[in-house]
This record gives structure tokens, C-alpha cells and sequence, in this order.
């Protein structure tokens, strides 16, 4: 049998596909405007007997194909089990919501914290501002541990946050300075949304954002522990739901 | 579900329950009863309905006229109070617009700084609620209010009242408040026969409605859900998520909570607000020849989270998780109530170390805008049963 899991977030898909509970395949793609038109794309030549959908999508995934669905936190939740199985506290930065989930020792989810509306301190956060002081996305975390110190950025809202740098920069600041405080805003706010969950010796941290180098050292440094990554953190929650399309 | 079940109020304004109080209002008018203005659950209506006068709920539920009123009030303020003031400066709200006074109580700073507002528009008796329960000089301090505001009404619309006209009041509100649990309990089978809908159309009716006037048809409702019981009707199934929702007063606009909660699978099976069964419960103390003192007591016993200490919100949540034996709890807060947003901390902690309950906190306010949020939060606390 394969299981297949699409978690349809609100800047990138991820399939998962999974046979006799090893990883088979997986892809990823952009959402763009139109996410159930990108899905079919990226499912097209695959075949699976069940599929699970997740992430802000899922809904009118499901009215265009035969899915069951699940939340984002129990996707998370089932696909940090199978990656680090005595985890019991995850972080998930994605592309427009965050979150903090604490699990019990059987897997099951004890408590969980979600950001707002707002976008801030997430993937699109970062990539507005990374784009304001013209680093690319993908090397921002890098370009912002060469920094020496980090200024401080009081605003966590994007579009405020935004001005801010935008005065910062007027006043002559180092750009790579402003990066990294902006990380180090990120940080503050994740630190802020575990400790409401309570915070366990074993923390994952997943979703895109766990591939920016500033944000885990920042993290590991302000939580004073070792934060696990998983390889690809971005195919957390399609490989939650594919295991999950399987039970 | 069962979609043959007959319409519990079946009059034509099922799931309309503002319609049916403006026209209950308007017949009362069209008798020759004056209309007072009331904003929350402190105000005594008891007091109001023994003068022949008719307490009218004021407009607070629509986002309608929030842009209005965001002209005037800062953005970042209550909803219920930018919806109510937005209300009154568009002159939309109908209720506000039958009625001869304002009845305002002190239940927030954003309230009371708002009555400032429109107290110039039509006699305002504001009321200063005591926030210490607790304190001897409280419950004194309510009955003068109490007083006051006698006066004022009696002076307002040229009526009065006796301590024999209070006394019969609050003892036909007793039977109406006792009937009124009564068609709350429903919720409390497994299934649930009664929908959030259904309750939440009875309590806008039965909160303005004296005793004499509600009591037949409280009854004939409570047969209706005898009968459900006995041909084996319910909603949901066995499986569906038993919701406690407490926190901030939910109505309109901010029903979205409830459809969220339908939508995802769930039975709201305890509207814990006052817009639920918060104004409902606790009974007055009848003949101590004090109805003023009896009234001040049962009043003062509200657990509005504007009080402080508010022990007995958590011990009224604990009586209802018993009772109702729901899932899981849900908070609503709604967006800059500090007292609710603070105080759910010691909801939450409550709910799950004293019951072991899954516990969610919200806070939104009355636009769509959240609803995808919402809903996501929703389905993963239920997943978490």
C-alpha cells in the first residue's frame, strides 16, 4: 500500500509518499494563488492508494479530491514522533503561522500555541525582510551570523517591523546587524510561545524556517539546550500526514 | 442529526432571536410600557419589570457599524463597546431608538469611558458596579446603587414600585430562571438534544421577558424537549465533541465561535457567558422583607471577570464540567478585554489540572477574518481528545 501526504501550506506544498512506512518519494512546490491547482500538478504520474491532507489548504483539497484531512499540529506532532521519538516539545515556523506544540510521552498532543492572524515572526516575516535589506531568503540566517552584535527590533508586527528597519538603515546601521536582531526577534517570540507549553529536555524545531542557520543558534542559545533539526524540517507535517493516511 | 426535528420555538424567528425580542418590545411599547436601555447582565430587571417597565438589550453584536464608530472610539478597543457606540451614532440599533433611558453599568474602563459619549443623548443612570464581591461594604454599597437607580427610574418615567411589587418580581424570575435550567439540561444527555442555536434563541427571549409573560412558553418548550428525549431525537452523535465555551458575552457576529465549533464536529453543550446561561443561574433569597438587599445579593454574585477575586467563576466552571461533561473548554475573549484575557490563565489552569480537560483559549473579535485560524485551532483540540 502507499500512503501519500500533502501538506498545502500557505507559501509551499510538500507530498509525501510513503510504502511499507519508508519515504518513497517526495516533492515540493510553491502555492501561489491558486493551491489546489499546484497540488494536482505536483501529484500528477504519482500513485498512492490513501491520501492525507494538511495545512491551511486542506479544506478545498478536500473538495477536490478524495482526502481525509488533519490539522497542521497533529501532522507535526505524528511526523516528529516518527523522526525523534522521545520528543515531547516541537516548534513549527512556517510560512504565515508558528507554532508551539507540546506532546505526552505516547505521542499525543498535551497542549498547543498558535500565533494570530498576523504573519509575525514567520517564514513571510523573514522574507520581507530579507528582502528590504536585500539578502536572498535562502541565505539570510547565513549572511546574518557574520553579524558581531544584533541591533534591537522592537516591532514584531511585519509591516511596522518593516519601517523600522527602513529607519535603521537611514540612520546608516550595518545591514547584517538588522538581520541578525531581526532573527533575534523571531527568537524571542518563539522562546516566548514554548515556555507557555512548558519546554521538555528534547525540543524539535520544524517547518521552513528551521532551515535558517541564525534562527537554531539563536534558539539553542536562548533556550540554553541543543535543538534537533530534522533533515528536510519543511516535510514535517506531509510525512505526519502520509503516516497518518496509513492508520 | 435528525432533520425532521421540529423547530423547538417554531415561530417564525428560529434562529432570528433579535427579531423576536423587537417584536416583543414593540408589542410592550404599543401597550403603553416604557422602555428602558440596559447594556449587561448586572443591570436588575427584576427592579426595572416591577414598574411596568420593559428592559430592552441594546445593540452590541455587529460589526456593521464598528468602521462608524472607529471614527470616534480607538481601533484597538473592545468590539462589544465600538459595535454598541457605532450603534448609536448611526442610530441603527432599533431597541435603542424605542427606549426613553439608558441603564450603563461600570463592567469595563472602555464602557464607562464610552457612556461619556452618549449620556448626553438620553437620560443615563449609570450604575458603579463593586468589584470586590467579596468586601463587606460590596453588597451595601449594590443596594444603594440598587436604590438609585429606583429612583431614577421612578423620576424618569413618572411609575413606582413597592417592596411587595420587587418581591413578586423576583419571585416570578426564580420560576423563570428555575425553568430556564431546566431546558439547559438537555444539553447535558449524551447526545445532546438541544443545539447551541436553540438555547441561545430561548435565553434572548426569556432574559427581557418578566416571569408571568415567559413561563407558559418555557414550559411548552420543555415538554418539546421531553419529547425529543422520549422518540429518541438528538444532535450530533456520540462521538461529537462536548464544548464548554466561557469567557466574553457571545452574540452575532461573534457566534462565529459556535458555527466554528459546529462546523468542526463539536455540540456546544455549555454556553457559559451572558449571553448564555450566566444570567440564569442562581436563584433570590424570597420573602426576607429586603428585596432591594436580595436582589443586590444574587447581582453581585455574577461571575463577570470584571470582578476580582473571581473564585466563583471557577467554581461555577467546575459545577457545569460536572454537570455537562464536556470534552474540552474553549475561553472566548474578545480583543483588548483585558479582565477576560488575563483571567483565562486561571481558566485554563483550573480546567486542566483540577478536570484534566484539553483547554483553548480565543481571542477574536467580530470580523471573518480569523475564521481559517479558528478553525484549525478547533480541529486540533478536538483531535487532542
Amino acid at each position: 500500500m502507499k500512503y501519500a501526504g500533502i501538506d498545502i501550506g500557505s507559501r509551499t506544498i510538500e507530498l509525501v509518499i510513503l510504502e511499507s512506512g519508508e519515504i518513497l518519494e517526495k516533492y515540493q512546490t510553491s502555492t501561489g494563488y491558486d493551491p489546489v491547482g499546484a497540488a494536482s500538478k505536483l501529484l500528477k504520474g504519482h500513485s498512492y492508494d490513501r491520501i492525507m491532507a494538511t495545512g491551511y489548504g486542506r479544506e478545498i483539497f478536500q473538495l477536490a479530491y478524495e482526502a481525509q484531512t488533519i490539522t497542521e499540529i497533529k501532522a507535526y506532532a505524528r511526523g516528529v514522533k516518527e523522526l525523534f521519538p522521545n520528543a515531547q516539545t516541537i516548534l513549527d515556523i512556517g510560512g504565515q503561522d508558528s507554532k508551539a506544540i507540546s506532546l505526552l510521552s505516547n505521542g499525543k498532543i498535551k497542549k498547543f500555541e498558535m500565533n494570530d492572524r498576523c504573519a509575525a515572526g514567520t517564514g513571510k516575516f523573514l522574507e520581507v525582510m530579507a528582502n528590504a535589506l536585500g539578502f536572498r531568503i535562502d541565505q539570510f540566517g547565513d549572511e546574518a551570523l557574520k553579524a558581531a552584535k544584533d541591533l534591537n527590533i522592537n516591532s514584531m508586527c511585519t509591516v511596522f517591523a518593516e519601517s523600522e528597519v527602513t529607519s535603521l538603515i537611514a540612520k546608516g546601521n550595518n545591514r547584517y546587524e538588522i538581520a541578525r536582531g531581526l532573527h533575534a526577534s523571531v527568537v524571542r517570540r518563539a522562546v516566548s510561545m514554548l515556555k507557555r507549553i512548558s519546554i521538555s529536555e528534547e525540543i524539535v524545531f520544524a517547518g521552513g524556517v528551521a532551515k535558517n542557520a541564525c534562527i537554531r543558534y539563536l534558539l539553542s542559545e536562548a533556550l540554553n539546550q541543543e535543538i534537533k533539526v530534522p533533515d528536510e524540517p519543511q516535510f514535517v507535517g506531509a510525512l505526519g500526514a502520509a503516516l497518518l493516511a496509513g492508520n | 442529526m435528525n432533520n425532521n426535528m421540529i423547530k423547538l420555538m417554531n415561530d417564525g424567528f428560529d434562529g432570528e432571536p433579535s427579531k423576536r425580542v423587537l417584536q416583543y418590545v414593540k408589542t410592550k411599547k404599543e401597550k403603553n410600557h416604557p422602555i428602558v436601555g440596559i447594556y449587561c447582565g448586572y443591570a436588575p430587571i427584576e427592579m426595572i419589570q416591577s414598574m411596568g417597565i420593559v428592559p430592552a438589550i441594546l445593540c452590541s453584536f455587529s460589526k456593521v457599524p464598528i468602521e462608524s464608530a472607529e471614527t470616534v472610539l480607538p481601533a484597538n478597543l473592545c468590539p462589544l463597546i465600538k459595535s454598541s457606540y457605532g450603534f448609536i451614532i448611526e442610530g441603527t440599533c432599533p431597541f435603542y431608538s424605542l427606549s426613553q433611558a439608558v441603564i450603563a453599568e461600570t463592567t469595563c474602563d472602555g464602557k464607562k469611558k464610552m457612556f461619556e459619549l452618549i449620556a448626553d443623548i438620553k437620560p443615563t443612570f449609570v450604575m458603579d458596579l463593586p468589584q470586590l464581591p467579596d468586601e463587606a461594604s460590596a453588597r451595601d454599597n449594590w443596594k444603594n446603587m440598587i436604590i438609585n437607580l429606583k429612583e431614577f427610574l421612578e423620576r424618569s418615567f413618572d411609575r413606582k414600585t413597592s417592596d411587595e411589587q420587587i418581591e413578586r418580581s423576583l419571585q416570578s424570575a426564580n420560576q423563570k430562571n428555575q425553568l430556564m435550567e431546566k431546558i439547559f439540561s438537555f444539553a447535558a444527555l449524551k447526545p445532546t438534544v438541544i443545539s447551541w442555536q436553540e438555547m441561545y434563541d430561548v435565553a434572548f427571549i426569556a432574559l427581557p421577558s418578566t416571569g408571568e409573560e415567559i413561563i407558559p412558553t418555557l414550559k411548552r418548550l420543555i415538554a418539546k424537549l421531553e419529547k425529543r428525549v422520549e422518540e429518541g431525537f438528538y444532535l450530533g452523535n456520540q462521538n461529537s465533541p462536548r464544548v464548554l465555551v466561557t469567557g466574553c458575552p457571545i452574540g452575532g457576529d461573534a457566534t462565529k465561535i459556535y458555527n466554528i465549533i459546529e462546523a468542526s464536529g463539536g455540540m456546544v453543550v455549555v454556553p457559559d457567558s451572558c449571553t448564555g446561561m450566566k444570567t440564569f443561574m442562581g436563584r433570590f433569597e424570597e420573602n426576607t422583607g429586603d428585596p432591594i438587599g436580595a436582589l443586590a445579593n444574587r447581582y453581585l454574585h455574577i461571575p463577570c471577570a470584571c470582578m476580582t477575586p473571581n473564585n466563583k467563576r471557577l467554581d461555577d466552571i467546575s459545577k457545569m464540567i460536572d454537570q455537562f461533561q464536556p470534552d474540552v473548554v474553549i475561553d472566548f475573549v474578545l480583543q483588548a478585554c483585558h479582565a477576560y484575557n488575563v483571567e483565562s490563565y486561571k481558566v485554563g489552569q483550573h480546567v486542566s489540572e483540577k478536570h484534566g480537560l484539553p483547554f483553548l483559549k480565543v481571542e477574536s473579535d467580530y470580523s471573518d477574518g480569523d475564521i481559517g485560524q479558528l478553525t484549525t485551532r478547533i480541529q486540533a483540540l478536538f483531535e487532542s481528545i
